[in-house]
Parts: structure tokens; sequence; C-alpha cells
């Protein structure tokens, strides 16, 4: 079989993966094992957008909730196991990330810009100005709020996959409602991943 | 279609992913369907240590919630194996596999018991290390096929699917739960609550027969 780019592509993924799991199988830190699982995680993504299709992209997208949920689910464990779930959190201890205005002028551009985006795109930006907000401010309001609304946009994207399904007419709607589910899932997602910390206080 | 568990006797279709239902397929659905129903009925057990040298047991104490939070996770394993038995599609196959792997985590992740933690934070990181296996199997079948359909790769016409990615996803499936990383588990059943802890098998055991047809069809 000829070699051409997605084979070359390919050797260098494995390649890379290769180099991970050597390291996973000399590592005996517990944490640090998790972050090379990780790690090698990426090879796994990278096979896949090696595909270089649409269909890539769509697959891309399931591979990484799945790898981030096994992700969140062993670092959970990982603190059950260790007993850590008492200790105190400690915030960002930085003089200008807690006096400047900065902190709330850069989410603000960073939210309004990932509504403009929409989608997953817009989501993750969103959400990374509102993890960078959190961070940098003591927020004291009810997670459960946010965890709400993640569950019931979820909700409202699947219903509009079963749109595009079975009323592919009405296929306009369903993109809008794909969309505005998304965004809004992946915002308060993320921003909880970035806060649950805080809780144990 | 080349009928390694029989003719399929109907399909279910989701735009263009069909699971369908051939009578092996449709017999680890049950199977997996039976078990789930019996996990959400059954009262869960007591496990009883009995004292050497002496007249006393031990009654090991689970709270009420985190026996519910067993019973969701044992229910969602049993969700994720009814998909992986019918599912027509590779990739879909591979995402069902790698979330009875969570799910087996998750069974056993409320126990609190060091070791019992310990051994699901090890086999998690198995499970975890499993997907890129699993992920690279199903993308090179679509890469050199242009389809992850198995009704589509399981036609005589369909284009060969290359034996790395056929290994591949063997040794993904392994990963997820069956011999050898399946060691791994072994301090895991040791956790009280029957039945939710027979999940973690069953489910491995499912996932191995549906595999063996997979690779067979492919």
């Amino acid at each position: 079989m000829a070699w051409n780019e997605y084979s070359f592509g390919l050797l260098v993924v494995f390649l890379a993966a290769l180099v991970g799991f050597m390291a996973l199988a000399r590592e005996r830190d517990d944490l640090h094992k998790l972050l090379l699982v990780d790690l090698v995680e990426g090879a796994s993504i990278a096979v896949i957008a090696l595909l270089g299709t649409d269909l890539a992209e769509a697959l891309i997208l399931p591979g990484l909730v799945v790898g981030i949920a096994e992700l969140l689910a062993l670092s959970q464990l990982y603190i059950a196991k260790e007993g850590l779930a008492g200790v105190p959190p400690r915030g960002l201890n930085i003089e200008v990330v807690q006096k400047s205005p900065a902190t709330v002028i850069i989410p603000g551009f960073l939210v309004v810009y990932g509504i403009v985006l929409s989608g997953f795109t817009g989501g993750g930006i969103a959400a990374l100005g509102l993890v960078f907000y959190f961070m940098s401010h003591r927020f004291l309001g009810d997670f459960h709020v946010l965890e709400l609304a993640s569950g019931i946009s979820w909700a409202l994207w699947v219903a509009a996959f079963f749109v595009f399904m079975f009323a592919p007419a009405f296929w306009f709607l369903a993109l809008m409602g794909a969309a505005v589910g998304i965004l809004l899932k992946v915002i308060t997602k993320i921003s909880l991943v970035g806060v649950m910390w805080g809780e144990a206080e | 279609m080349n009928e390694i568990g029989g003719v399929p006797l109907f399909f279910l279709e989701f735009g263009d992913i069909v699971a369908y239902f051939s009578p092996f397929t449709l017999t680890l659905f049950l199977l997996a369907l039976v078990f789930s129903v019996f996990v959400i009925v059954s009262r869960p057990e007591w496990q009883i240590d009995i004292a050497f040298g002496a007249d006393a047991f031990f009654a090991k104490e689970i709270s009420l919630p985190e026996l519910r939070f067993r019973r969701f996770m044992a229910i969602a394993c049993g969700l994720a194996c009814m998909g992986a038995m019918v599912t027509g599609d590779v990739f879909d196959f591979t995402l069902f596999v790698s979330l009875v792997g969570i799910c087996n985590v998750g069974i056993v992740a409320a126990v609190r018991t060091y070791h019992v933690q310990d051994a699901a934070y090890q086999y998690g990181l198995v499970a975890l290390a499993g997907t890129v296996p699993l992920f690279s199997a199903a993308a090179i079948v679509a890469a050199t096929t242009g389809t992850l359909s198995m009704l589509e790769l399981a036609s005589p016409a369909a284009p060969a699917v290359p034996l790395i990615a056929r290994a591949l996803l063997v040794l993904g499936v392994m990963g997820e739960g069956m011999a050898p990383f399946y060691a791994a588990k072994a301090e895991m059943f040791r956790a009280p609550g029957a039945p939710y802890v027979i999940m973690c098998s069953l489910s491995s055991l499912l996932i191995f027969l549906r595999v063996t047809e997979v690779v067979l069809l492919l």
C-alpha cells in the first residue's frame, strides 16, 4: 500500500501515543497517571481528526465528551479515594486579579463574543470567560441553578435532533434549537467544571 | 449480508444509523434488558462477615443514598449494554463500550472502602487508555472503507477492513473490561451490594460476545 499523508499522520499519532504509554508504564503516582492517560487520550482524538472530513468533526465531539466524562469521573474518584474532599480550596491569591476591573471586562467580552459565535465553539469561549470570572471572584450563588440550566439546555439539544430525524421539514427550527441548546449546555457545564472545587468549604 | 448472527429480524432506523435485531443481537439485548429489570426491582443484599474463632458476625451497613447511586449507575450500565448489543454503527459501538467502562467504575465508586476505590480507579485508568485503540479502530474503518455502517461493511461488495482496525477494536474492548485487564476488576466484585456489582461482570461478558460478532462481520 502506498504511503500518503494519511499514513504518515497515522504513524506520527501512533508514535505520540506510544511515547505516552511508555511514560504511563513508568509512572507510579496515581495523579500523574491520570494526567498522562488524558495526554494519551489526545492521540485518539487526533486519529479521528486525521479523517479530515465533516464526519470527523461530528465524531470528535462525542469522543471528546466521553473522554472528559471519564476524566471527571476518575478525578472525583481520586478525590474520594485520597480523602481530599474536606480540604479547603485555595483561590487565586493575586492582588491584580482581585482588584482589577479587567476580571469583569475580559469575561464580559468573551461571553458576548461566545454568544455571537453560538454552537459548541461559542459555548467553549463563553465558558472560558465564566471560568476566569469565577476563578478571580468568589461566587456564592446557587450552583444547582447552573446544573439545572445545563440539563434543560441539553434536553433542548436532544429534542432538536429528534426533529432532524422525524420531522426534517422543520430543520431550521431544529438547527436554531440545537445551536442555542449546545451553547447554553457548554457554557454552564464548563463553568461548573471550573468552580466545582470551590464547593467544599 | 454476511449472516454471522442469523438473518436480521427487523431494523430500527435513526437517520443513517441503523440498529438491527438478529437472533444473536436480540438474545444479547434481551439478556441486558432482563438483568436491568432485575436491578430495578430487586432488593440489595446485606453482606455478612463471619468472625473466625468467635460466635459473632459483622453486618456491613450501606447507606440508602449510596445504594440509590449504585442502582442508578447499574441501570445506566444496562442501558449502555443494550445500546452496544444492537447498534449497527462501528463508532456508536465504541462509544457504548466506553460508556460501559465509565458505568462500571461508577457502580463501585460510591463504596467507602479504600481498596475497592483504588481498584476502581486503576481499572478506570485502563478503561480510559482503552478508548485510544477503540476510537482509532473506528476512525481507520471510516478512513479505509468510507462508511461506519456494519450492514454496509458486511455486504460482500464492501471494501475489506484492514486487519489492524479489527485488532485495535478487540484491544480497545479488552481495555474496557475483558481479560487480561479484567483482573483489575477482581477487587471491585468484593464490594458489598449485589446485584448491582454483578452488572460489572455481566456487561463484560455481553460486550465480549458482541465484539466477536462485530469483528467477524467486518
